[in-house]
């Protein structure tokens, strides 16, 4: 059996670029997909941890997850679009608009 | 006579459907408003004149529970008593009379009367709630439709006075709130009870149990929410303000009833609950009262906006209720075996005072408000010779003006003169009788400013530094609410035991709770 | 039969008070006929009470009819509405209701060009009348008190009658609008020393009513102390109604208001409520000698200062309001010797002592009520002459004893009974007053303090002989002056009746006391202070009492002294006045022009404790009160608006934050754990 450290490793990785997506890119698609892999990355947790000791609510929660991201996405690539209608870009700096 | 009808809640209901209706007066029929307002103010002050005059009130009572929900009892309960009484009267009195009076110039007339209904509801609720939630929910009530009074019918700096308004007697609400919420929990507490239940009776029960030093701070921590709203020297300058900027319908509620929110909790809730804790506050009330009338004095002297310095004298003239609750505390302090009789004469003469003043100040208000409004300004250096162009309502300012300053035959007077007796009592109680000199610098100060502003507005030479071609006088319904209130002002400085004998066996009963809580 | 009705003496009046001022408008005299109505009806039924009573059994066993019914209470003390009719009640009550009906009248011819404000002025002077006889009758100190607040208001709204839209300008507007204020602030300092006295008495007596208060076991339990407080609180609101130094300046100011009411209000008997207070109360003041001696001692320096400012004053209502208050500092120092007299007697149990001051309050009552007859008559004197010359500066005036024969006849009566001519009835009280002050000055250990009190009062004698017979001479003798050339002759009969039957009273009140007035106007301390006794002297008693003392003489030939020096002076023009004040320029006549700087001295106090600290208060509530809250809540909104920035909206930026704070937390709880030794 592989270990679990393994897993746990994979995900860390995972979740650290995403973070480091979210934290430095300005592109706004880039960043919801870095969301979308700091999500997975806690799903892979989970889904781990559930394996190991045999509890199923780890994956339920998977399916949750799973379904709040695509909603998420829907969302979120609904709004770059029309705010992309509008001014013409999806770089993060530029939309100060409501800002302060 | 009334076992079936819940007289009481109609008392909050009729204003509540007819701020409903008024608020959905579309276009064209905004000027029946008024009428509507007037109907059921009036069904209003007809049920609170039949409730003056009520002897059996206990039957009154109402009891519905509310929420009871996680260990929490919020109930509806609704009771009137010597004290209440007289306010309720006087809320639906200055609410009919102010509908009456508003000349229905504004671009939004229906949403004014929504507004003074709403008032009447916030009023209504607080004077006769008899459960802790439910006064403070109608305490805020009260603010709301004040706040937009101010901020859409006022003056020039209505805004800044609005939200000046709103958020410091806002402030003091929470930290009426903080009282509220220790004192109710720490009555579960001690009587062993899962629930907490916020009705007055239920924590009054508990009263005696609560130790001094709680007594003390939470005394404090109500007696801030109160004193904010009567309101007393230093926390009072959102008062000019807002008197200044609110219309004058708005003043006249503000000044008429709402200050006397603050004194009618102190009466009914600090003091009731808190016997041991204001005892200990005695002296610094009693200070904080002599600053407030002598403070508020001289401030009116030094005014030169008729208004603002009627929004002083408010000041001068709480002061006066206040020092009339801190007498009978002194009293009951520093004397061996008080004499029942004496130790209520503060409470009464407090009670009374803000009565006197809700009438007197409302005719105050109105006369100011209506200067401004037919002269085009009401700073003093501007006008002169009024009393010619303007005779009646020279005649209602005068009146105003005498009753206001304490002349003996109109009910500002009794009030006057009955709290000055009572510190009098209280003051010899503690062997410095002088105190009292501070009284009758107040007295002298109020003869002062407004003998010296009708001088400057009524009498001389008629102004030239203002146009004085499109001044008017009062119109017929003008007239109307300022002789009712000037005919109850004479009848009750006539006659003071007709508002005494509601007072006197309220006042009796509450000393008699007060001073069994005292002993040990 | 009547007395019980004693109650619609004051009603009467008010109920008229309501009606023409409710009902009456218009230009026409309907508010006056009913105003007359109501004060002949209040007249008639005083002449049937004080029949009445002075018939009745009450009035020779206890002294008084009293009956009351509850008004209110306050603290368990009941206050009473009611009426207390004693001796005093009866001479107070038939002089002022007789004086008010007959200026009633005068009113009618007087005021009759006032147009519109007619109807006004009547239902202002009914109330008046309400208020001096609800006073009168009285029947313990609140109802009192309400009253002669009730005459304040109407004293005020009267001397302000011209406040607006005065016929002579607006300069004469604004000079009435502010003796209003004037008058109505002063006497306010007065009352609101009156009603601590009533607290202290309340307390103390734990009731106001006259019988509980005057009754002498009651006295007896009562702290001696505190009675001196209340008397001197008391004496404190008889100071500014009386207009008392150092009160007295409101009264010259307030002869803005029509002549008529100068001669009711300020002459004939809202001003002696003070003396009545004082006279009601003397059960009470006459408790301790030093308060009596404060209170004659004030007399005799206001009678003295007041008469002082007269000679210099070229005003003819002026003077005759400095008159005023000379005489009513007579009343007072009469009151002030007697009841010192009195207490000493109470404290050594002197009978002989305690007559001689019950002589004083005689006094001092009798001179009350000459002087009302003589100071209305003189005050409508000046009122016709005012009227028919439209002027009340003397030195405009001059030789209108031809042109007005009644009024120049009727105030030469006025004046000799004033100034003390031997006969008329001021000479009577007068002579009383100074003999009483006299004796006081012989007994007890600050008795010499009224022999001072004495030569001030016989040089205001001298005084007033002269100053009274200068405003006759100006006013009547000599050549013709600018206004008398134009002046419309003889007033009208309304104005005159009144003229001559005041003038008769005048010279004729004064006999009253050789027919036993002084057994009604007594009080007898060794009898529970029991108010008349019905037994007067007799008249040959007085008439041998007055003119066998040497000191009558004395004030006679200072009164003839005075009348010769102001004929010499402004009759014959023998004496230039002139000569003796360095032509208007000394430092004694401008002290006088200016009433001793009193008008200042008022301002700058009200300037300085009134507006100035005022000023003050207000702003110290903008910058530092109402500037800590507008402080509190901008630093609020500062820090919130330098705080914002830290949204910056991207969410990159919270990421990042977020991160670090994790680690923070994260690094934190490892090395936590590490320190406390592993899991």
């Amino acid at each position: 059996m592989i270990p679990i450290e393994f897993f746990l490793m994979f995900a860390a990785i995972l979740f650290v670029i995403g973070i480091y997506g979210i934290m430095t890119k300005n592109n706004a698609i880039v960043v919801l997909m870095c969301i979308e892999m700091v999500l997975n990355a806690a799903n892979i947790n989970l889904v781990t941890f559930a394996a190991y000791n045999g509890a199923i609510m780890g994956q339920v929660f998977v399916l949750f997850t799973v379904a709040v991201a695509a909603c998420e996405v829907a969302v979120g690539i609904a709004i770059m679009l029309n705010v992309y209608k509008v001014k013409k870009t999806t770089v993060i700096d530029d939309l100060t608009e409501l800002r302060w | 006579m009334f076992d079936e009808i819940p007289i009481l809640t109609l008392m909050l209901v009729i204003p509540l459907v007819g701020a409903a209706l008024t608020l959905m007066m579309g276009k064209g029929k905004e000027k029946f408003a008024k009428y509507v307002a007037g109907i059921f103010s009036g069904i209003v002050l007809i049920l609170a004149t039949i409730l003056l005059f009520e002897e059996n009130v206990a039957a009154l009572a109402e009891n519905h529970v509310w929420i009871d929900a996680a260990n929490i009892r919020i109930s509806y309960i609704l009771e009137i008593d010597g004290l209440s009484k007289l306010m309720v009267f006087l809320t639906a009195l200055l609410i009919f009379l102010v509908v009456v009076f508003e000349s229905s110039e504004s671009d939004r007339p229906n949403y004014y009367h929504t507004l003074v209904m709403l008032m009447q509801v916030g009023l209504m609720g607080v004077y006769l709630s008899a459960d802790y939630f439910l006064f403070y929910i109608m305490w805020e009530v009260t603010l709301i439709p004040m706040y937009f009074m101010i901020s859409w019918y006022g003056g020039p700096r209505r805004h800044y006075a609005a939200i000046k308004f709103f958020i410091y007697t806002h402030v003091a609400s929470l930290v009426m709130l903080i009282g509220i919420f220790a004192m109710s929990f720490q009555a579960a507490e001690l009587l062993g009870s899962p629930i907490v239940d916020f009705s007055f009776a239920v924590v009054a029960s508990a009263a005696p149990l609560f130790e001094k030093a709680f007594q003390i701070l939470v005394f404090g921590m109500l007696f801030f929410g109160f004193a904010v709203k009567m309101p007393m020297v230093p926390f009072h300058t959102w008062l000019p303000d807002a008197h200044v900027e609110a219309p004058t319908g708005g003043s006249v509620l503000l000044a008429g009833v709402m200050l006397k929110m603050g004194s009618y909790g102190i009466i009914r809730i600090a003091l009731n609950v808190f016997p041991e804790g204001s005892i200990w506050w005695a002296e610094i009330i009693m200070v904080v009262a002599l600053v407030s009338i002598v403070y508020g004095a001289y401030a009116c002297v030094a005014q030169t906006d008729l208004k603002k310095m009627v929004a002083y004298s408010s000041i001068n003239h709480m002061g006066m209720v206040l020092l009339g609750i801190a007498a009978s505390l002194l009293y009951i302090k520093y004397t061996a075996s008080p004499v029942e009789s004496l130790a209520s004469l503060g409470i009464t003469f407090a009670v009374f005072q803000m009565f006197a003043h809700g009438l007197v100040t409302a005719v105050l208000f109105m006369v100011c408000g209506f200067t401004g409004h037919s002269v085009g300004t009401r700073e003093m250096p501007l006008l002169g010779g009024l009393a010619g162009k303007m005779p009646y309502l020279a005649t209602f300012m005068m009146i105003g003006f005498m009753a206001s300053l304490g002349l003996p035959g109109l009910v500002g007077f009794w009030g006057e003169f009955g709290v000055i007796f009572s510190f009098y009592v209280g003051a010899e109680a503690m062997g410095h009788i002088w105190l009292i000199v501070f009284c009758l610098l107040s007295i002298m100060l109020n003869a002062g400013f407004y003998i010296w502003a009708m001088q400057r507005t009524l009498f001389g030479r008629e102004t030239t530094k203002i146009d004085m071609s499109k001044v008017h006088d009062v119109s017929k319904a003008q007239g109307f609410s300022l002789a009712v209130l000037c005919i109850f002002i004479a009848l009750f400085g006539i006659w003071p035991d007709l508002a005494l004998g509601v007072i006197e066996p309220f006042a009796s009963s509450f000393i008699d709770i007060f001073q069994g809580a005292l002993l040990p | 039969m009547f007395i019980e009705y004693t109650w619609l003496i004051p009603a009467i009046p008010l109920i008229m008070f309501v009606i023409v001022g409710l009902l009456a408008k218009g230009d026409n005299n309907r508010g006056g006929g009913l105003a007359i109505l109501g004060a002949l009806a209040t007249l008639v039924i005083s002449v049937l009470v004080v029949y009445e009573f002075l018939t009745g059994d009450a009035y020779a066993t206890e002294g008084f009819v009293t009956e009351s019914i509850k008004w209110f209470s306050i603290g368990g003390y009941e206050i009473t509405l009611g009426y207390y009719v004693d001796g005093l009640t009866c001479i107070m009550l038939l002089f002022s209701t007789f004086i008010s009906l007959l200026i009633f009248v005068y009113s009618m011819g007087y005021m009759d060009d006032q147009g519109k404000r007619k109807s006004r002025y009547y239902a202002e002077i009914s109330l008046f009348l309400a208020g001096m006889t609800g006073l009168i009758v009285a029947n313990n100190y609140l109802m009192m008190f309400v009253f002669w607040e009730v005459m304040g208001l109407c004293s005020y709204l009267l001397i302000g009658f011209w406040s607006f839209n005065h016929p002579q300008g607006d300069e004469a507007s604004d000079n009435a609008a502010s003796a209003a204020k004037k008058a109505f602030l002063v006497t306010r300092l007065g009352d609101a020393s009156f009603m601590a006295g009533l607290f202290v008495l309340l307390y103390a007596f734990q009731s106001l009513d006259f019988t509980e208060v005057f009754n002498v076991a009651a006295i007896g339990n009562v702290d001696h102390n505190l009675i001196v407080i209340a008397t001197l609180l008391l004496f404190g609101g008889a100071i500014g109604k009386s207009a008392q130094f150092p009160l007295q300046d409101w009264l010259p100011d307030a002869m803005a208001g029509p002549t008529t009411v100068s001669a009711l209000i300020h002459a004939a008997t809202m001003v002696k409520a003070g003396v009545y207070l004082v006279a009601r109360s003397f059960p009470l003041f006459t408790q301790s000698a030093e308060v009596m001696l404060f209170v004659g001692l004030i007399g005799g320096i206001t009678a003295i200062l007041a008469a002082s400012m007269a000679l210099a004053n070229n005003n003819i209502k002026k003077v005759l309001a400095f008159s005023t208050i000379s005489q009513l500092g007579y009343m007072f120092m009469a009151l002030g010797a007697g009841g010192y007299l009195m207490a000493l007697g109470m404290n050594n149990s002197d009978p002989a002592l305690m007559a001689l001051g019950g002589l004083g309050y005689t006094a001092g009552v009798f001179h009350m009520l000459n002087h009302a007859f003589f100071k209305a008559q003189l005050f409508l004197g000046s009122g016709s002459v005012i009227h028919s010359t439209g002027t009340e500066d003397m030195r405009e005036m001059g030789g209108l004893g031809k042109k007005m024969k009644s009024t120049s006849i009727t105030m030469m009566i006025g004046s000799l009974s004033i100034a003390g001519f031997p006969f008329f009835s001021g000479f009577w009280s007068k002579d009383l007053i100074l003999d009483t002050v006299l004796n006081a000055s012989k007994y007890g250990s600050e008795g010499y303090l009224f022999a001072i009190v004495w030569i001030l009062g016989i040089i205001t004698v001298l005084m007033t002989a002269f100053y009274m017979f200068r405003m006759w001479y100006m006013t009547f003798g000599g050549p013709e002056g600018p206004a008398t050339e134009t002046c419309h002759g003889e007033s009208p009969k309304s104005m005159t009746v009144p003229l001559w039957l005041l003038a008769i009273f005048a010279f004729g009140s004064g006999f009253l006391l050789l027919f036993g007035l002084d057994g009604i106007i007594t009080i007898d301390a060794a009898n529970g202070f029991l108010v008349g006794t019905l037994a007067g002297e007799g008249a040959l008693y007085w008439v041998e009492h007055m003119l066998t003392n040497p000191y009558t003489y004395l004030s006679i030939g200072l009164a003839l002294i005075g009348i010769f020096v102001a004929y010499l002076m402004y009759s014959r023009f023998a004496v230039n006045p002139g000569k003796f004040n360095k032509e208007g320029t000394s430092w004694l006549y401008r002290a006088l022009e200016n009433r001793w700087w009193f008008p200042q001295f008022y301002d700058w106090v009200s300037w300085t404790f009134g507006y100035k600290v005022g000023k003050t208060v207000n702003a110290f509530d903008q910058k530092v009160v109402d500037g800590a809250v507008n402080g509190l809540a901008s630093a609020v909104v500062e820090s919130g608006e330098s705080g914002k920035y830290m949204q910056t909206g991207n969410v990159g930026n919270y990421a990042s934050v977020v991160m670090l704070g994790m680690s923070v937390i994260f690094v934190g709880a490892l090395l936590f754990i590490y320190y406390m030794g592993g899991m």
